[in-house]
């Protein structure tokens, strides 16, 4: 018990004393940001969202065709095919494949790129049935019984190879003969910039009238929303398809339409949330400073309600997208050849029948879309304020 | 009661007043005339034309004039179509548009419900993961959407319905669900969440600690408070409806008000446009009247004020 070594009787070196410092609160923005990440599908539909917006954008300079050219040769190709082969005496093979709607016949490379439209001979309207020539060999495409059939010379039948992706129109053709990706991506263009602009448009008209009325109280605010009720009784919609009657169709009438309609909403939610910040302390305190109604509203109003307003903000989004493709269904949004969502649904409805991946396509897309953005509002919804969420 | 009621007609009469303002005056605002779309009128005929349906007269003229005509419940005469006025196309288009929105209404309620009552009992369960996953693909497919995959889906690949028209019981099925679609899928997310809500209060716990009987808790304290919510949305279906019907009547082609109004849409015909829009302002202000009688009317503590309006 005596044999203690002597270095135990060293001095230690002094230590640090301090209690460890919690590390600082984490911010507003910082716990938001936070909550967001953690919400799996508002990722997801943020990362959609800017693919969508990059490929919407930049995508249709990549591509060799053009939203508007016409080739009436090319027109409904569709985007998978089952290629058949033909080789003639003198061993030269031939790909093509048979259109099932238009009993078309288009050669294609081993690859799937498009070479053209094949010329037959003669077409028999009687007997329902198409030669066509391959060198030495005749084949004839027989559609008196379907599915059609292709019969050489010899009563032998041609059976397809194997199914294989159009690469020269990766999405097909429209009912024009124009390549559909391109215009599918010219009209998330369209619908996107239509959604984002109009947006914008009703934030800010939203924001000043709300604000406005929110904040003068009293007199002012009854007249200002009894206004808004009136205004929303009948269904916004309407409204827009009025406002698009009067202007000529087209892309800035249509963001002007939605534009001056859909800040109802927004201003709704704007005044309420500042007659509950209004009797708060700290705008007493800012008013006791001297501090005008424009700065009271724009520097501790507005930023204290920006959670709702982001909300709502988000929401408008998808709601302007699909009331841009909706006008553009019946006819009253972008004119042709412009292409928007709307426009290309209900041109792919006229040959719905025959062509079904023509609105496959566009229904899809604008879908997806309403997918990303509603996800997304619900997300910041939950990351922006958690009491709200459930 | 009676002044709620009296105080709210005004304002609805005030609504009204506005929007047959607001449509004439934008209608009137509609570069060329009605007639200029054409072949090219011969001055005197272009002359007579406008003499005969006032067109001639001094703009504030032609508004007293609509004001009265429509005093008198007469949206006047059409101005594509001669001889057809705007009432006898909308009773025409009426019962196909009371129809399908009338079986809309009644599919959203005795099918959101129930679909939301079964999520919020069976919460974080596959009843509940099945049911809020459909909701939310409702929600966020467009209803032409809807409507043009379920023709290409039942009618012409299973061959269930017919396409378009409502001469088969059938073809009721394709419209109706469209139209009703993104209703249901929100009316069973707002069910859950309020139903939710609703089973957290102490109210119901004092109802299990009594040992009523499961339907009892559910039916009579659950269900009738967590319902109130839905009711406020029902206004907004019908106003809903009223726009669904547009593109929804367009596809199947039924010959309802909806497609009446595309069809005057792409036509221009204004007086149709105006008769229209005005009719529908009217219905939704109507509905939403009832809807709003009907919700005091379940909920005792909302007290019938001018205040409340």
């Amino acid at each position: 018990m005596t044999d203690i070594s002597p270095e135990m009787w060293a001095k230690l070196p002094a230590q640090d004393k301090a209690t460890p410092v919690p590390p600082p609160a984490p911010t507003y923005g910082q716990e938001v940001r936070r909550r967001l990440w953690a919400n799996k599908p508002a990722v997801v539909s943020i990362v959609f969202i800017v693919l969508l917006v990059i490929a919407a954008f930049f995508g249709p300079y990549l591509s060799p065709h053009t939203y508007y050219k016409q080739d009436l040769k090319l027109a409904n190709i569709p985007p998978v095919f089952e290629t058949y082969a033909v080789t003639d005496g003198a061993g030269e093979t031939t790909r093509f494949f048979l259109n099932a709607s238009n009993f078309n016949l288009y050669e294609v490379d081993a690859e799937g790129n498009m070479l053209g439209l094949l010329r037959g001979g003669r077409k028999d309207i009687i007997k329902k049935s198409q030669p066509y020539e391959f060198g030495d060999q005749t084949l004839t495409l027989d559609y008196s019984k379907l599915p059609a059939r292709l019969i050489l010379e010899d009563g032998r039948e041609v059976r397809p190879s194997g199914w294989s992706w159009n690469m020269t129109y990766l999405f097909g053709t429209d009912q024009l003969g124009r390549d559909i990706l391109v215009r599918q991506l010219y009209g998330a263009q369209i619908s996107l910039t239509v959604a984002f602009v109009a947006t914008l448009v009703n934030f800010f008209i939203g924001v000043f009238y709300g604000g406005i009325a929110g904040y003068m109280g009293g007199k002012v605010d009854a007249v200002m929303m009894r206004f808004v009720e009136i205004i929303s009784t009948i269904p916004l919609t309407l409204y827009v398809v009025l406002l698009m009657v009067v202007f000529d169709s087209g892309l800035l009438s249509i963001i002007i339409a939605i534009g001056s309609v859909f800040w109802v909403d927004m201003a709704r939610i704007v005044r309420g949330q500042i007659l509950s910040l209004k009797s708060q302390d700290y705008v007493a305190a800012a008013r006791t400073m001297g501090a005008s109604p424009a700065r009271i509203l724009t520097r501790h109003l507005l930023p204290n309600s920006i959670g709702p307003i982001i909300v709502t903000l988000t929401m408008l989004i998808p709601s302007a997208i699909f009331i841009e493709s909706f006008m553009s269904f019946i006819g009253l949004g972008v004119t042709p050849p412009l292409a928007s969502w709307g426009s290309l649904t209900s041109e792919a409805v006229e040959t719905l029948r025959a062509y079904p991946h023509q609105l496959f396509f566009p229904a899809a897309a604008i879908s997806l879309t309403m997918f990303a953005f509603n996800f997304l509002g619900d997300g910041l919804r939950d990351a922006l304020d958690p009491r709200l969420s459930r | 009661m009676y002044s709620y009621i009296l105080h709210r007609l005004g304002m609805m009469a005030l609504t009204l007043f506005a929007i047959i303002t607001l449509t004439f005056f934008l209608m009137h605002a509609v570069p060329g005339g009605p007639f200029v779309s054409e072949r090219m009128l011969s001055p005197e005929i272009a002359a007579a034309l406008n003499a005969k349906y006032g067109l001639d007269l001094p703009i504030w003229q032609q508004y007293l004039n609509y004001l009265v005509r429509i005093l008198s419940f007469d949206l006047g005469p059409s101005f594509k179509y001669p001889g057809v006025s705007i009432n006898s196309m909308i009773s025409a288009g009426l019962p196909v548009t009371l129809q399908t929105g009338l079986l809309a209404v009644i599919c959203v309620v005795a099918l959101g419900v129930p679909l939301g009552v079964i999520a919020a009992l069976n919460r974080n369960r596959w009843p509940d993961t099945t049911v809020m996953f459909i909701a939310t693909l409702g929600v966020a497919i467009p209803s032409y959407v809807i409507a043009t995959i379920s023709i290409y889906v039942f009618a012409l690949r299973l061959g269930w319905v017919p396409t378009f028209g409502l001469d088969d019981w059938r073809g009721y099925f394709l419209p109706v669900f469209a139209l009703s679609g993104f209703w249901i899928s929100f009316v069973s997310r707002l069910t859950r969440s309020s139903l939710l809500e609703t089973l957290d209060q102490d109210y119901m716990t004092t109802a299990r600690a009594k040992g009523l009987r499961k339907g009892q808790i559910l039916f009579k304290h659950g269900l009738r408070n967590s319902l109130l919510p839905v009711v406020t949305v029902l206004g907004p279906v019908v106003a809903n409806l009223i726009t669904g019907s547009f593109v929804i009547e367009q596809i199947f082609a039924l010959p309802g008000i909806g497609r009446q109004f595309v069809l005057s849409i792409t036509n221009r015909d204004y007086t149709a446009i105006m008769g229209i829009t005005i009719f529908y302002a009217a219905v939704l202000m109507v509905m939403i009247l009832i809807v709003d009688l009907l919700y005091v009317w379940l909920d005792p503590r909302i007290k019938l004020t001018k205040a409340a309006a």
